[in-house]
């Protein structure tokens, strides 16, 4: 596989600096890894792989596991995407912000925070983006338990109320 | 002088995206800038994961009127890596066609519009009458002048003939001979550059740190073009150069954009030339997955990029996209600061943001608590008045 030196080599130095926070560390195919890293050493991470020229933060995705709420960091340097999976629990989830590494995240935090509800620390306080003013509040459109024909119904009534 | 802030926007219903910026003042110098989004929130991403992968590339080819071929082959070619479909090249070859004739189209709409926001409405009509040839030769292979509906999963719907590819490269030639005529223009005219040079100034560090992407990254020096970093369709087999600028301001991307047209006709000549044979498109069954892939694509307006997540069933579990426009908001409140604010407009147009923006201004006066309500079009005469008054003759 020795096309694949360079991604061997930049995971190699993640495993063996952050041992003990990187799970199922995986290089899926040429310019694609993925690791699980744990929420406390996650800006450290950052901080490294920002330092070996991944310093563009492509954009955040949040998803919804069921059990555990999450994010995955898209970062690259170009060429080489690293996706950082990181996981909170749905009770009180909570991830930390990245803005002190990567200062364009803001909007990206923002939409996390609407849509999947995860409470962004750090994020300086602004209007809420996407979603718009006036959404019922404690609902976040994708959570897996925010069902479509629910969530038309009530922005509907919302909507007669306000006419 | 007391500070006056100024909202633009963000009513403009009739566009895709609209936008607020609250804009201080100090004098007519722009002293701090926010941007407001996230007006039109459609709720795409929810509802493509309730429905099934082929509904969701006509709903994905709606996100975005300019670029809706960028969005399509974005998605696909994630949703084809989870599938490990083996495309054929002809349908490869077909998607990069289409892909480049889309690009060519938004930038000369852009130039369009950049001129014409700058108070030089003889370019808007010549670029946008020749930008209709692009729009002939998009609507003669797909049926369509936008939203194409050529991608499917495993490859395309329509194949090219031979007659239409010798429509093409006839009317791709004489947008050659137009654009290179464009250029001239744009490096040359000297209204055009007394509005543009120096004007909505991004360092290459800023741009960097802001991770800025596209013609605006570029016109800063920075060679980022997700066709060469990471190629997808058959960019591997063209030739073409990555165009970058080291003026860091709105001629720098002007002069990005136009030279990005000359680019992309070369390559649609390579690929019409040398069409590779064999059929448009493979069999894929409804079911993907389970898996997941995250798909990078060069849009005219940089890069695109989607994750998608498969679980197996014919409905996708997730669907992330992020446009390019909201990767060049990040910057854009540098840009304008510390420029006038007859600059604003086309600060703001220099990125290429879809062109939604603004229709209403209020012009705030702390001192006397006064509001008075401009509209874009006001604040759009301001501007040119007021180079005007500087001696810059319009014709």
């Amino acid at each position: 596989m020795s096309e694949l030196i360079k991604e061997e080599e930049i995971l190699k130095e993640i495993k063996d600096k952050f041992f003990e926070a990187v799970e199922n560390a995986i290089i899926q195919r040429k310019e694609r890894i993925w690791i699980d890293v744990s929420e406390n050493k996650k800006l450290e991470i950052m901080k490294y792989l920002k330092e070996r020229g991944y310093y563009h933060l492509s954009t955040i995705s949040g998803f919804d596991e069921g059990e555990k709420l999450g994010a995955i960091y898209h970062i690259t340097n170009h060429k080489i995407i690293i996706n950082l999976r990181v996981r909170t629990p749905k009770e009180s989830p909570v991830l930390k912000s990245v803005l002190p590494v990567y200062p364009s995240a803001t909007s990206y935090e923002r939409e996390i925070e609407d849509l999947f509800g995860i409470k962004i620390e750090g994020l300086p306080p602004g209007r809420n983006y996407p979603l718009p003013e006036g959404f019922p509040k404690g609902v976040h459109p994708l959570r897996k338990d925010v069902k479509l024909e629910e969530l038309n119904k009530m922005l509907d009534e919302k909507c007669a109320k306000e006419e | 002088m007391s500070k006056i802030q100024i909202p633009l926007g963000p009513q403009h219903p009739a566009l895709k995206e609209p936008e607020n910026f609250a804009l201080v003042l100090d004098g007519e110098m722009i002293v701090d800038a926010t941007v407001n989004i996230g007006y039109n929130h459609r709720g795409v991403e929810k509802a493509l994961e309730n429905r099934n992968y082929i509904q969701d590339i006509y709903l994905i080819e709606r996100i975005c009127g300019i670029c809706s071929h960028s969005h399509v082959s974005c998605y696909i070619n994630a949703v084809e890596e989870i599938a490990k479909v083996d495309v054929p090249q002809r349908a490869k070859a077909i998607r990069t066609i289409v892909g480049e004739l889309e690009r060519i189209h938004s930038h000369l709409l852009w130039l369009g519009v950049a001129a014409f926001e700058l108070g030089y409405d003889t370019l808007f009509m010549y670029t946008w009458r020749d930008r209709e040839q692009v729009l002939d030769c998009l609507e003669l292979l797909t049926g369509n002048r936008v939203n194409y509906g050529i991608n499917t999963i495993g490859g395309v719907r329509r194949d090219i003939t031979k007659e239409q590819a010798d429509e093409i490269l006839k009317k791709i030639k004489y947008l050659h001979e137009r654009t290179s005529y464009y250029v001239g223009v744009v490096t040359e005219e000297p209204t055009f550059l007394a509005r543009t040079q120096n004007v909505g100034k991004l360092p290459k560090n800023v741009a960097l740190e802001l991770n800025a992407v596209g013609p605006t990254a570029r016109a800063s020096g920075i060679e980022i073009d997700v066709r060469k970093d990471n190629p997808y369709f058959i960019y591997d087999q063209l030739d073409f150069k990555v165009i970058t600028y080291n003026s860091e301001d709105v001629f720098g991307r002007a002069v990005v954009r136009v030279l990005e047209i000359i680019e992309s006709i070369k390559m649609i000549e390579q690929i019409l030339k040398n069409l590779p044979e064999g059929p448009v498109s493979v069999k894929v069954g409804w079911k993907i997955g389970p898996g997941e892939a995250v798909s990078r694509y060069e849009a005219p307006r940089g890069e695109d990029i989607h994750y998608v997540k498969a679980n197996g069933t014919e409905y996708p579990e997730r669907v992330k996209v992020r446009a390019p426009t909201l990767a060049n908001f990040q910057s854009l409140p540098y840009c304008l600061k510390n420029g006038y604010l007859a600059d604003a407009i086309i600060t703001i147009a220099a990125i290429d943001p879809c062109m939604s923006c603004t229709d209403r201004a209020i012009v705030y006066d702390i001192k006397k608590g006064k509001k008075e309500v401009f509209d874009w079009e006001e604040l759009r005469k301001y501007s040119i008045e007021f180079y005007r008054r500087k001696g810059i003759k319009f014709s």
